[in-house]
Parts: structure tokens; sequence; C-alpha cells
């Protein structure tokens, strides 16, 4: 026994030292055209109506797989390390022109002609057809291309459907005309009409692969798209995908934009943030995403590393329940908005990579005006304020222990854990009880959107990846029962639903406008929520990767990108 | 032994049915709904039904175990061998636990023979005279590593051997992105590259385990060498070796003998460590980017996968349950003073 | 009872006087502490001071009264390193003697009695105990703390569920070497019944091996705890607790932030060690 491990033993030093001593030339990457970049996650499925289709590492493999009819075009007057969207321009992607009858309410679509799938299918009516009657079957566990098509108000995407299967197949309302020519009809009029349609949950799929891929029991292919490929339009092709460790993209040739100049696109699954870090820092990856502020400040000092970033939709703010008291009264939010330490935030939790969020629009985003005038300020404020409602010593709130337990994504540690110890800090000197209680991603979103019953909580999840102030006002701020969707604050005002009820179907751009703004304003006074910070959504990259542009979903189109050579 | 080994088998079986009861309730028990994931852009409450009913979530608790045991809609049934599809992925969860498990045990066999390779022969050495220098740089060695965070350590490995000696590779996982993985037969990387042939991708794979077996077979070895010292020291005094000694049996035999006496309990150690390190192995498995069933499990915990939950934890109970048979068995194997 | 002498090596005294300075900073750490531990500063993430200037610090603090200095430096929360580091004695102390008080008492009774009636019920019993033994600790405790909750109360239970069966073995197999002892017939024989005979006189017997085991699973329950931390399901923040400032600490490693991990680190690694010290002299000196 002893000798035979001995003699193993042996080997393995043996080994070892050769290896150290053959092994130790670090490869350099970025030869070949492929690049690696580094991922949190790779993505976990691919399916728009899958279970995964909320985790954003899965939406970027998506949006690089598939193509949408139409997209914003790239802002060409403000050219930053990060190209932004131009938010009042459409450009045509797999739909070359489109026509809107408004008296019918109908969207005519022209097709490109000559667009080949990576499976080498041609792109016909049929595949957008396929496309939305998919999102209609409500098969898939999440029903995003419903939700989002009901978002749209497209004729026919009701709440019916989910709960009348009689009502899941698609009429006429998404019709084929000819060949390359489809007609969609909306149900009332509505201005989130295009911008739904660019985003990742209606992309369109390629009919004749995702066919062939289906079975009896599973006729729409979710099992295929969810595990092993994404048939598309895209500008690339899926190579290589292993779950949990690496998802390999290779340009399709045949894109009907042009080859992309970036060839092969390894994403490499790396869970740590500093190991990201280090492993961008010793030039073995090329792009990274996902550090901290800290890390991608370090990271920028690198020689031959450049970190670029955008003030885009990714931000930071209080949620406090309208159902829970004492959050129901207004002075009581005033005196915790009076607490919070902005300047540590923005200096020590996000390293000068962000401002104070003064609305309760990202600021990007178009639709409405919103200032959040902070008329409070100071824990002598905060204090003032709750001696005026009977609170006056720390004893007094201790009733509401529970309300106070200030909930973050524990996923997100790294960087909410001291922005919530440091608004801790500060509201305990104002008196209020606060311990803070990080909660898994799963729980947080249970709690937030189903029960709803999130006290307390410092959120930086939320974007509305439909861009415009007036969905952001039907996602978070109207009431249930006037078409509030996912309105965890509980926030309802009955002035604010019937506002959002005409601006919704408004056909007069500046009207629509003028109304929504209306509305935020009411926000703004009623501290729906207290937005605290913007930060900004940054890459690391090897100094000759150029070309980043930001989208809403803030994931990387490879396409948009070129490498220099060395 | 034949006796022995049916008794055992038998024994498992009933453990097993327990452990299946046990897993799938407890799971339920967890304060938290896994249908929101599936509602996530949507909160209504026709979509919250949608998704619970395609979760099988509406029926009672009783219907759903069935529906475990026996199959459903969902999958055929644990006693066909199906774990159900993972709510995350969409995929078999046996199929994950069959891609990520194999990644685990490459690491931690490795870990172990590098661990026991080292402390076996150190611990000889420590015992071979007893209250000597190296007897007690061994015992305060072992103490030693024995109380460290592995993950700490791990940390530190790569920052000093990666970033600041530039010797070693970095975390990114078993193999170099820019390498194309041999095809996967046994999930071992290792094993599957000397299959398809490919020595430079054995090379490889080794080449990029070196720091996550390190950091464990560092932590490993603490135990490991304290069993080995102690249980030679104490039967290098035991009344039979010294009556052996005195009857004039060859030294060489007596210290086999010893050897053997001692070496069985530190193989229970070592299995009862190895059980422990399945799922225990999970803080190095992160650190260097190793995508093993440690991993696996606590996405599948964060994420409220039942179905992959329930698979994970079943799986490594019933390696760990294995391997403890096994270890009984190779104990009577080596301890001549027990007969099966 | 042997005669043996009680032998006390070098390694045994530093191992006693760190588990001295454990306790007793566990119960005065409070007092020594210069900062609150939870309460966040406005210097994030600096250095602690070089060790050539400490003398002149300490003078300056103690002799004329100025504000102390952030001795091991601040974490990227702005939490005084030191502070913690001291604060995070109790804590940790807490978990682990707590989870392993219960299961001890839990593991040691139930082993006793699991060892001294031996029937279908108690085999089968011992069995499912074998069971909870095979379950991955990790994964267990991640998902009981976890989703149950990161609060103290969870995190010391998931530890007694998972440690129980370690005792609870150790007991038996003592017990079992124990029963067919003399003393024991002798009290059969004078009457008194199987009950008070298990609890009289085979436990205080079979303690032995569940003592040394408890000094031991201090130690790891701290590393437990430790590791609990570092996948996000340790202890909420801001408590001070090592395992999750070795957590939080250790991604800063790379950014050349050493002190917001080491210190704490050495410190789990000293406490740990100085109990397993106090675990083997047990051993060593216990009469078998």
């Amino acid at each position: 026994m002893r000798k035979i491990n001995t003699q193993i033993y042996q080997l393995l030093m043996f080994l070892i030292f050769s290896f150290l001593s053959s092994c130790s030339v670090q490869q350099d990457t970025n030869t070949k055209d492929s690049i690696i970049y580094l991922t949190q996650d790779v993505p976990v499925g691919l399916n728009n109506d899958g279970p995964a289709a909320s985790i954003p590492e899965s939406q970027i493999g998506i949006v690089n797989l598939q193509d949408a009819l139409i997209d914003y075009a790239i802002d060409t007057d403000n050219i930053g390390e990060v190209r932004s969207l131009n938010f009042e321009k459409f450009e045509g992607r797999l739909a070359k022109e489109w026509f809107f009858d408004k008296k019918n309410l109908t969207w005519t679509f022209k097709l490109r002609e000559n667009v080949i799938s990576c499976a080498g299918n041609e792109l016909t009516a049929d595949d957008i057809i396929y496309t939305f009657a998919r999102a209609k079957s409500v098969t898939g566990a999440a029903p995003i291309g419903w939700f989002l098509s009901s978002v749209a108000s497209i004729k026919g995407f009701d709440n019916e459907v989910l709960s009348n299967p009689g009502a899941r197949k698609l009429g006429d309302e998404v019709k084929k005309i000819d060949r390359y020519t489809v007609e969609i009809k909306q149900s009332a009029p509505n201005k989130l009409f295009l911008p739904a349609l660019s985003t990742f949950g209606i992309r369109v799929f390629d009919s004749i692969e995702a066919k062939k891929n289906s079975s009896e029991e599973d006729p729409w292919s979710h099992n295929y798209i969810n595990n092993i490929s994404l048939p598309g339009f895209g500008p690339y092709c899926l190579e290589s995908w292993s779950k949990g460790n690496e998802f390999i993209i290779k340009a399709n040739k045949n894109y009907y934009r042009g080859e992309p100049r970036i060839k092969r696109v390894i994403f490499k699954r790396i869970p740590q943030s500093s190991n990201r870090f280090i492993i961008m820092r010793m030039h073995q990856a090329d792009i990274a995403y996902g550090l901290t502020p800290r890390e991608f400040n370090k990271l920028s000092e690198f020689n031959g590393i450049k970190v670029v970033g955008i003030t885009g939709n990714q931000n930071l703010f209080l949620h406090m329940n309208f159902k829970t008291p004492p959050f129901n009264n207004l002075n009581i939010r005033r005196a915790v908005a009076a607490t919070i330490p902005y300047k540590w935030i923005i200096k020590n939790g996000y390293f000068n990579q962000a401002s104070i969020w003064r609305s309760l629009v990202p600021s990007r985003y178009p639709g409405a005006e919103s200032k959040f005038d902070l008329k409070w300020n100071g824990i002598d404020k905060a204090k003032e304020i709750l001696n005026s409602e009977g609170y006056f010593s720390p004893e007094d709130l201790l009733v509401y222990k529970d309300s106070f337990k200030l909930s973050y994504v524990s996923e997100k540690e790294d960087i909410l854990a001291p922005i919530a110890t440091a608004i801790r800090t500060e509201m305990r000197k104002a008196g209020f009880p606060v311990e803070l209680d990080p909660i898994p991603l799963t729980q947080y979103g249970d709690r937030q959107l189903v029960k709803r019953d999130l006290p307390f909580a410092i959120n930086s999840e939320e974007k509305p990846i439909v861009v415009d102030a007036g969905y952001a006002v039907q996602l978070f701020f109207a009431s249930a029962d006037a078409g509030g969707v996912n309105n965890m604050v509980n926030y309802s005002n009955r002035k604010v639903d019937g506002l959002w009820a005409k601006a919704r179907v408004s056909e007069d751009e500046e009207e629509r406008f003028k109304l929504i703004t209306e509305i935020y304003q009411y926000l703004e006074e009623d501290i729906a929520w207290l937005p605290i910070a913007e930060y900004k959504t940054r890459w690391g990259a090897k100094e000759n990767i150029n070309g980043f542009v930001w989208y809403p979903d803030n994931g990387i189109r490879f396409f948009d990108l070129s490498m220099d050579s060395k | 032994m034949w006796k022995f080994l049916i008794k055992r088998l038998l024994l498992a079986l009933f453990q097993i049915t327990f452990l299946v009861i046990a897993v799938f309730f407890l799971i339920r028990l967890l304060p938290a709904d896994p249908v929101s994931r599936f509602v996530g852009m949507n909160a209504s409450k026709e979509a919250y039904l949608q998704a619970e009913m395609s979760l099988g979530l509406d029926r009672s608790i009783g219907k759903q175990f069935q529906g475990f045991l026996l199959g459903d809609k969902n999958s055929l049934g644990l006693i066909s061998g199906d774990l159900g599809k993972s709510w995350v992925s969409g995929e078999e969860v046996t199929q994950e636990i069959k891609k990520f498990l194999p990644v685990t045990l490459e690491l931690i066999t490795l870990a172990f023979i590098f661990a026991a390779g080292i402390s076996i022969p150190v611990g000889l050495w420590g015992a071979a005279n007893p209250g000597g220098i190296a007897d007690k740089g061994t015992m305060v060695y072992s103490l030693f590593a024995g109380s460290q965070p592995e993950f700490s350590w791990g940390i530190l490995f790569i920052f000093i051997f990666f970033v600041y000696f530039g010797i070693a590779p970095g975390p990114l996982g078993r193999l170099s992105p820019l390498t194309e993985a041999p095809i996967v037969i046994t999930g071992a990387i290792t094993i599957d590259a000397i299959l398809a042939g490919r020595f430079d991708i054995l090379l490889e794979a080794l080449w990029y385990l070196t720091l996550p077996v390190l950091t464990l077979a560092f932590v490993l070895s603490g135990p490991i060498i304290k069993m080995v010292r102690e249980n030679l020291i104490q039967a290098l005094q035991a009344d039979y070796i010294l009556y052996a000694r005195a009857s004039g049996i060859s030294s060489m035999r007596v210290a086999r003998d010893a050897l053997r006496v001692s070496i069985s309990p530190t193989i229970t150690l070592i299995g009862i460590l190895f059980g422990y390190m399945i799922g225990g192995a999970v803080l190095i498995e992160r650190i260097f980017s190793i995508s093993g069933i440690g991993q696996y499990s606590i996405n599948s915990i964060l994420a409220f996968d039942y179905p992959a939950i329930q698979g994970v934890v079943l799986t490594i109970s019933s390696i760990t349950l294995l391997i403890f048979l096994i270890v009984d068995i190779l104990h009577a194997l080596v301890d001549p003073r027990i007969k099966l | 009872m042997s005669d043996k002498k009680i032998k006390i090596s070098l390694l045994d005294i530093f191992g006693f006087i760190i588990t001295g300075a454990v306790i007793f900073l566990a119960i005065f750490g409070e007092f020594i502490v210069p900062y609150d531990p939870t309460m966040v500063t406005n210097t994030v993430s600096k250095g602690p001071p070089p060790f050539s200037s400490w003398p002149s610090l300490l003078w300056d603090v103690f002799v004329n009264d100025l504000p102390s200095p952030h001795w091991f430096g601040t974490d990227s929360s702005g939490l005084d390193v030191f502070s913690r580091t001291i604060a995070a004695v109790r804590t940790d102390l807490i978990i682990a003697f707590s989870a392993n008080i219960i299961s001890a008492s839990l593991g040691v009774f139930l082993g006793v009695i699991l060892g001294y009636f031996r029937n279908i019920l108690t085999e089968a019993l011992l069995r499912l105990f074998d069971l909870l033994q095979s379950f991955p600790v990790f994964i267990t405790a991640m998902i009981l703390v976890a989703l149950a909750g990161r609060t103290w109360v969870n995190i010391i239970l998931a530890m007694s569920l998972l440690y129980t069966p370690i005792y609870l073995r150790l007991t038996r197999t003592e017990v079992l070497s124990l029963v067919n002892r003399g003393f024991i017939y002798a009290s059969r024989v004078s009457g008194k019944t199987e009950f008070y005979i298990a609890i009289r006189h085979i436990l205080p017997n079979a303690l032995g091996p569940s003592l040394v085991q408890f000094s031991i699973t201090i130690g790891f329950a701290i590393l437990l705890t430790a590791g609990l931390s570092f996948v996000g399901a340790g202890v909420r923040p801001p408590t001070p607790e090592w395992g999750s400032m070795i957590a939080s600490g250790a991604g800063q490693l790379v950014l050349g932030d050493w002190w917001p991990s080491v210190f704490p680190g050495v410190a789990t690694s000293l406490t740990v060690f100085a109990f397993a010290v106090c675990g083997n002299f047990i051993e060593k000196n216990y009469d078998r």
C-alpha cells in the first residue's frame, strides 16, 4: 500500500512539475478572430417563452442569434465611448419597410428578400406568422411573447388567451399577404407597438427549422429551443453550447447586413467577479461584463485594457410598500428620503461611476419629463418630520420593526451590501430600527411580483424593457385594476390611473407626452419610488475592440463590434 | 460476505426510500414560491395560474408526490429513473446531473489521490519516531491544515501562482476556452481525453486542475495525516505487535501488519471525507470556475428548482451511502482482524 | 483511572492561551472595540497603518487621547475591520457552541438510548440517522439557511441537525463497549432500572469521545459558517462574523486589499487551530 501510494505521489509530483515548466507560457487570446467573453453565466435557455427568459444572460444569447422585424437606429449624434440608440427613429431589420393604416389600425410589413437563416432557409411571411402563432399558443413556461404582444395591443392577444384555451389560435390579426408581406392588426391605438417589436421577446423564428425539431407533445419546439439551439435569422449561429460552462457562436456568413466582423465569440462562465477581473487583467479574455464598480475602475488602469460605459437604464431606488405601515404615511416616506446618504453611495458604493437619480424615468428614455426634487435632506430634518408625526424616540418606531427589514438581492451582495449598510447606518441615526435582509433573487422576485409583500427594499434590477416612460407607468405605477402589471409597491392613485388610461390610447404625440409628464409629477410628490442613483452599464475590453453599442436589455450585439489587428 | 452485502443493500434500499420521502417533503416545507420566476415580466393573476399549472403545482401535495414517484405529464417518474425536468433550463435533471457530477468526481478523486499520496507517507514518517521533531512538525501541520477555510486559500493560490508569478493557469475552468473539449463520453475530461487519444488535452486538463487539486489536497491532508499518524502509533504499541516483535517475526513483516491495521480507519475517514466533498467541493468549484455538481446544486437551491434540488440531493446521498458500503468492505479486506 | 502523568507541551500552552483569549474577547470584546462594528464610516477600503507607526499611534490613543485609527483598516463598506474582528468572536462562538451543545446533547442522549436498548425500533432509528449523515452537509445547510432565512437561529439549527449523527455514532460505539462491563452487571443485579443504569452509569462513561469531538466540531462549525457566507447563506450583514468578513473580503484580494479578509482569516485559523489543539490535548490525556 505504501509503495503504491509513494509511486502515485512521485508520478503526480513529476507530472505537476513538468507542467509547471512546460506550460508556463501564457496563451494570448484573440488570435484567429475568436474572442472570449466572460460572463456570470452562459445562456441557461434560448427560448423567449421559456423558463430562463427573464435571466439577462439568456437574453443576450437570443438577441445575437435572432433578429427582430425592426429596431432603433444607432444614435449618430452623440458618440461616446459607448454609442446609444436613437429612440426617436426606427430602422428596418428583417422588415424592409412598414406602413400604418391609422383607420384600420393595421400595420403592413414588407420583408427583406434573400434573408437566409443559419439553417439555410429563406425568410418569408410564414416565419412571422409562426412567431406570433407560437407566442399566442402560450405553451411555454413564461408567455413573454404573448405578454409583449399584448403590451403592443395586438388584436386578440389579451388576458382571455391565458384563461381560455379556445382563444389561443392565431386568427387573421397577423395575416400573410404574399410571400414577403404581412399585416398585423391592433385592437386599439398604442404607441408601444414598434418599441415592443424591438425587444428580445418578439424575435423572428426560422419556422422551417423550428418545425423540424418539434414533436407531437411539443409542437412549438420548446425543448429544442430550451436546450439545443435557436433557429433564427440573426447575425450569429450557435456552434456549441454546454450549459453552466460555455456558449460559442460563430458568424452567420449569409447575414443580410453583412458577415459580422468578429467571427466567433466564446462565452465563458466565470461566476466570481473577482475572477473575471484577474482573467481580464492577465489578458486572457477579450470582454468582461458584470464587475464591481471598483474592479472596473482598477481594470482601466492596466495596459492594453479599456473600460467603456454609458448611463443607460440601470438605476437604484428604494422600494417602500404602500400596503405596509408606516410606509403608507407620506411623511414617513419623506423622513426616510431625508436620511439617504446619496453622496456616500455615489462615492463609495459606485466609485463615482454613477450620479444621483433625480427622476423616476431612466434619463435616456423618451416619453415624459420627470424631475425628482429632494426637498428634505439630513438626519435632523428626518428627526423633525418624525417628531411632527409623534415619534420622538427610536422605541416609538419599534412596533414597525418588521417593516424596516431592508431587503436586497443577495446575489448582488458585492455591490449592494455596502450601500445597504450605509443606508442602515444613517437611518439608525435618525431612529429607524433598520435591519438588513438579503434574500436570493428568486425569493425576492416571488415576494416582489407575486406576493407583493416586500415592505422595504433597495432595488437595482428594474429596467423597463420597452423604452418608453409610459410603459414604465403601466409596468410599475398603475393600479392592478387599471392594467398595472408589476406594481410591486402597491401604489394606487386614481388620478394616475385616469391619466394613463387616456395616455395609453392617445394618438397625439404631444398630448401623450404631457399626460405622462403629469403622471410623473404625482409619482414624485407621492414618492412612489425613492430614486437614489443611476449607475453606468460598463464593459471591460481589450483596447483593440471597438464599436460598443448600448441596448435597453444591456446585452452586447457582437455584430456591432470590430477588432483592430494588433 | 454475500449475506453481509445483501443485508447492506437491503438497508440502503430502506434508507433511500426514506430519503426520497424526506427530500420531497422537506423542500416543499420551505417558505418560498417557485412560480414567481416564470411570471417575471407579467405578474398578473392569469399568468401566475398558467405558470403554476405548467409546473404541476396546482395539484395537491399528495398528487405531486405520486407524480414524482410514478410519473405524470412532465416525467416518467422516479420509478423509471426520471427525475423530471429542471424548471430553470427545461432540461432533464438526470441529463444535467450526468453532465456535472463527473466533473466534481474527477476533481475530488484527483485531490484525494494527491492528498493521500502526501499524507500517508508523511503520517508514517511522523509516526516512525513519535515525539521527534518530524512528528511534532507533522502534527502541527496536520492540525493547521485541517483548520483552514479552503476558499481563502484557493483565492490566495490564484493570486500568488496566476497573478503574481504567472506560472499557473487562470481560474478559467477545466480547459482553456480556446481548446476544443474532447467528445463527452464519461464527462470527466481527463478520461475523455485518454479515450479520445488526445494526450495534449489530458495534460492541459491536469494542468488546469493543478491549483484546485492542490488547494483541496492541502485542506484534506490535515485530518488524513493525523489519522494515519495516530493509528500507526497506536498500532505499533498494541499488544499483538509487541508479541510479534518479541517472537522474532521480521521487522518488515511487523511494520506491514501494523500499517494494514492502521490504514483501515484511514480508509473510513477518506470515505467519509469523500462523501462530504461531493457536495462540499462547491467553494473550490466556484473559485476556480469549475461547473461541477456543487455549483449546480447551489444554483438550483437559489432558483427554487425543486426537481433539480431533489435530484441532486438524492444522487449525492445515494453515492455517499454507496461509498460507506464500499468503505466497510475495504475495511474488512484490509484489516486482518475483521471478517465479513 | 490511570496514573499516567498529564503531559503539557508548548503547543498545548499555545492552544490554551488562544482559547482563553478567544473566550475573554467573546465576553468583554464589546468594551474594547474603538468603533461600532456595524456603522459605516467615510473611509472605505483603507489599509491599516504601517506596523512601524503603531507605537506612536498607540501613544496618541492612550496618552494623548486622540481618536483611534483603523488598526486593521476598513472594508468596502467603510466598517472598521479591527472592531469587527473582535466583535465577531462572540457571533462565531455563539453559533459554534450552540450548534454543538444542541447536537452533542441530542446525539449523546440518543447514542446512549440507541446503544443500550437494542431492538428493531432503535436499529431503524439508527439507520435513519446514518442517512442524515449521508446528506450532503453543505447543500443541506444551504437549503435550510438560504431558504428559511439567513438568521443565527436557522444557521444553528441547520448545523445541529447535521452534527447530531456524529455524536450519536461516537457515543453508541462507546456504549456498546461498556454494556458488557462488570459494573453494569453489578448495578443490574442490585435491582436498578435499566433506564437508571443507562443514564447513571453508561452516560458518564461514554462521554469521552464526544468531548474530543466537541472541540473539533467547534472548529468545523466556524469553517462551515464561513463557507455558507461565501455562497451567500451566512449571517446577514453587517453582523460581525469572520466567515462573512472573509467571504466579502476575498474578492478584494485581487484588488490588492488584503486586510478585510486576512485579519478575520488569521483569527479564524488561530481559533479553529486552538480548539483543535485543545481537542488533541483531551484526546491524549483521556483515559481510554
